[in-house]
């Protein structure tokens, strides 16, 4: 329990002291995170709206691989990429590896599932009816894409804040694929996990702190934007 | 609400894209002659805050961005093997030697040491305490006392394997030797938890004595303990895109008076007692 | 009379059924025809068909003696239509939002569009409901929004789709009265399937009778429901016998 307060005082005296790396280290955190999820969410939308309207052949297969995309693990995502990046691998000289692009694109990979997984749920449940309505009303493709994307909103929102939590609460890819390096690709996550191996619970804690803050506030955000109404 | 609303979102757009730039200018340095190189080491050496001091001062002087990978001494002399690495920083000798013979890695140099302990309940159940390290872990055996060990292929886990040898004494599949896979401060939590002996490097025990104060030093200053750390480049024949004009520059620095000075000093002022010692060819 | 909509040799099969086979149907400009058949006959088939909504198999839909090809579903054509079905299917959003949506989609003025929403809410009484959520509103209520978002597009041909089956007796019928006078105000082309005789009565001038996929019998709504022929005779008795009771 003392460790618990101590932890606070830490975070608070970490951030009211305006440490230089706690700030980096949040912000590369904002920073990789918001942009994972804005390329996720940027492909993963239309691709789960053009699977959830769509029937084609091999539909079926494409969403199995969705579905068992929502639960990659994301270490077996960071390793994958790892042996995609390292210098013998086959984009070895594109130089990504322990970089932040690399853990975006681990983050993509583990966030893209299910943006479009939860994406493409919500479409194909959209009463047929209500197609057909959309349709007489005069909408064109983009249009109906558009009036349904608005209602199916708490839906896609909901895809987009699940993708959102688990690209900010992976660990492991970002370790395998950043290398936790100080002032670089440091996160909030990976510098967690070094100080508890280093023993420093009340850093570790402050962390925590900030990291569940951040969650917070962003939810929070997408939250109030998903309980808007307006149409067209 | 809704203006509100729209106004957060938009910060947050333009919040990415500038991350996006940001990251392009980090990106960026390289061209104004600023070259990466990838130093893999152990989490020992992280862990004790060494490399936080050396490393800015290296980048500094030679205008290099070093990646600095903290893996288990396993994985580094792997990531030298296949090349992702330009430098190494380990402690693990007799594998080092190896790579040195198939001259994957060439120039290794010895830049410094500390020693290991054996560290356990201040009860010692074992009786250990003054022990040689033979006896001790012999001892430890016969009284099926729990031992807690790194059991990942690092440094400090080849050092134990060794002396256990040397003691004669096979722990691999007894119930009381537990193997955590993971790193010295994270086996160290585990066995403070347990009450279990296990050996640990100096620098990361003194990082974390404040943490359990049950646990004590009980095995020390015996030849066979010493940690010896090398440095060492990849070798850039072997590997297109390995930078051994950098590696070279890092092995050179890590011996050079400069750095030895620094390694002499460090942790003095924190433990009251240095972490590494000075120990060049 | 003009034609409006005409249909050559359209068939429409799905699951290697045949769910529609019209060798020929004519809705002439200013009718109000009125659509009846059991259950699963196709007259929401013939519906979707007319209305560009769903492209036939084989066969042609002629639009003002123009010829369209069975596959374009023209939007440029469908635009001239409205549609509104037996549930409302509005959106969640305010009265006014929902009524003025199709002409949202066709880019329509805004001032255009401001004048025409209080002309039309005020013409089916919802002027009040303007700002409410539509999901929050009654079944009658949700019909009047449903029409009016039809109507406001003063479409050449109006489909409806059994709009008043979910509604209890005094509502429908003053809805039925009111959507009356606002059709005849308009003469608006209207295609009218239904399940109920009484609406068929009092709503329409002509009548055509669907039996297993085809067209068995359509002309004037009195001449049809009094002189049945064989085909549709044993539907349409069945039926006259239910409401004289």
């Amino acid at each position: 329990m003392n460790l618990f307060i101590e932890g606070i005082l830490k975070a608070i005296e970490m951030i009211l002291s305006g440490d230089r790396e706690i700030f980096k280290i949040t912000y590369t955190t904002l920073q990789v995170c918001l942009t994972a999820i804005f390329i996720s969410t940027l492909i993963g939308i239309p691709f789960g709206v053009f699977l959830g309207l769509n029937s084609f052949p091999g539909k079926k297969i494409v969403l199995v691989f969705v579905n068992i995309g929502m639960g990659l693990p994301p270490v077996v995502a960071g390793l994958y990429i790892t042996m995609l990046l390292w210098r013998s691998g086959p984009l070895g000289h594109l130089g990504l590896l322990y970089t932040t692009h690399a853990i975006v694109i681990a983050q993509v990979l583990v966030s893209l599932p299910i943006i479009i997984g939860l994406t493409s749920a919500a479409f194909q449940q959209m009463d047929s009816k209500m197609l057909m309505q959309i349709k007489a009303l005069g909408a064109t493709r983009f249009q109906k894409v558009g009036l349904l994307l608005r209602e199916t909103k708490l839906a896609i929102m909901a895809a987009i804040m699940a993708g959102l939590g688990r690209v900010l609460a992976e660990v492991g890819a970002a370790m395998m694929v950043g290398g936790n390096i100080k002032g670089d690709t440091r996160i909030l996550t990976t510098s967690m996990v070094m100080e508890v191996s280093q023993g420093n619970f009340d850093v570790a804690i402050a962390l925590s702190f900030i990291l569940m803050t951040l969650a917070f506030i962003i939810t929070f955000i997408l939250t109030s934007l998903q309980q808007r109404k307006q149409l067209v | 609400m809704k203006i509100v609303s729209q106004i957060v979102l938009m910060f947050l757009l333009i919040f990415v894209i500038t991350a996006c730039k940001s990251n392009d200018n980090n990106e960026g340095q390289p061209s104004h002659g600023q070259k990466d190189m990838i130093l893999a080491t152990t989490t020992s050496t992280q862990d004790s805050g060494l490399l936080d001091v050396l490393i800015p001062i290296f980048e500094e002087k030679y205008n290099i961005n070093v990646k600095t990978i903290a893996v288990g001494t396993g994985q580094a002399l792997a990531m030298g093997k296949q090349g992702e690495a330009d430098a190494l920083l380990t402690h693990a000798p007799t594998s080092e030697e190896e790579l040195v013979e198939t001259e994957e890695v060439i120039n290794r140099k010895r830049v410094m040491y500390n020693d290991f302990i054996i560290i356990g309940p201040k009860a010692d159940p074992a009786r250990i305490s003054g022990a040689d390290i033979n006896t001790a872990l012999q001892r430890i055996s016969e009284n099926k006392a729990t031992f807690v060990s790194r059991g990942d292929g690092s440094g400090t886990h080849k050092m134990e394997l060794d002396l256990w040898e040397k003691a004669r004494v096979d722990p691999s599949n007894e119930s009381w030797y537990i193997e955590t896979g993971q790193g010295m401060g994270s086996t160290l939590q585990l066995s403070a938890e347990r009450e279990g002996y296990l050996l640990a490097d100096r620098a990361t025990y003194l990082a974390h004595a404040n943490n359990f104060e049950h646990m004590s030093v009980l095995v020390e200053g015996t030849d066979e303990l010493l940690n010896i750390y090398h440095v060492m480049q990849v070798n850039d024949k072997n590997h297109g895109l390995v930078n051994g004009e950098a590696g070279l520059l890092f092995v050179e620095f890590m011996v050079s008076n400069e750095a030895q000075e620094i390694i002499k000093d460090f942790g003095v002022e924190q433990y009251n007692q240095p972490l590494f010692f000075q120990y060049t060819e | 009379m003009k034609k409006i909509l005409q249909l050559q040799e359209v068939k429409v099969i799905a699951k290697k059924q045949t769910l529609l086979d019209v060798p020929e149907f004519t809705l002439q400009q200013g009718d109000l025809l009125g659509v009846i058949g059991p259950n699963g006959a196709g007259k929401s088939t013939l519906l979707k068909v007319l209305s560009f909504l769903q492209a036939p198999n084989e066969g042609r839909v002629v639009y003002k003696g123009e010829e369209k090809h069975a596959n374009t579903l023209s939007l440029d054509i469908r635009r001239r239509f409205a549609v509104a079905m037996q549930q409302p299917l509005l959106f969640d959003t305010n009265v006014q939002q929902n009524v003025v949506l199709g002409l949202k989609l066709r880019k329509e003025n805004k001032k255009i569009i401001n004048e025409k929403v209080d002309y039309w809410l005020n013409k089916f009484q919802i002027d009040h409901l303007a700002k409410k959520n539509a999901l929050s509103l009654s079944g009658g209520e949700a019909q009047r929004v449903n029409l009016a978002r039809a109507l406001i597009l003063e479409p050449e041909v109006l489909f409806l789709d059994e709009p008043f089956s979910a509604l209890d007796f005094p509502t429908k019928a003053q809805l039925i009265q009111d959507l009356k006078e606002i059709l005849n105000d308009t003469s608006t082309t209207t295609f009218f399937v239904s399940h109920d005789l009484l609406e068929i009565k009092h709503l329409t001038k002509s009548l055509a009778v669907i039996m297993n996929g085809n067209v068995e019998q359509i002309g004037y709504t009195k001449e049809v429901i009094d002189q049945p022929n064989q085909a549709v005779a044993p539907f349409l008795n069945k039926w006259k016998e239910l409401y004289t009771l």
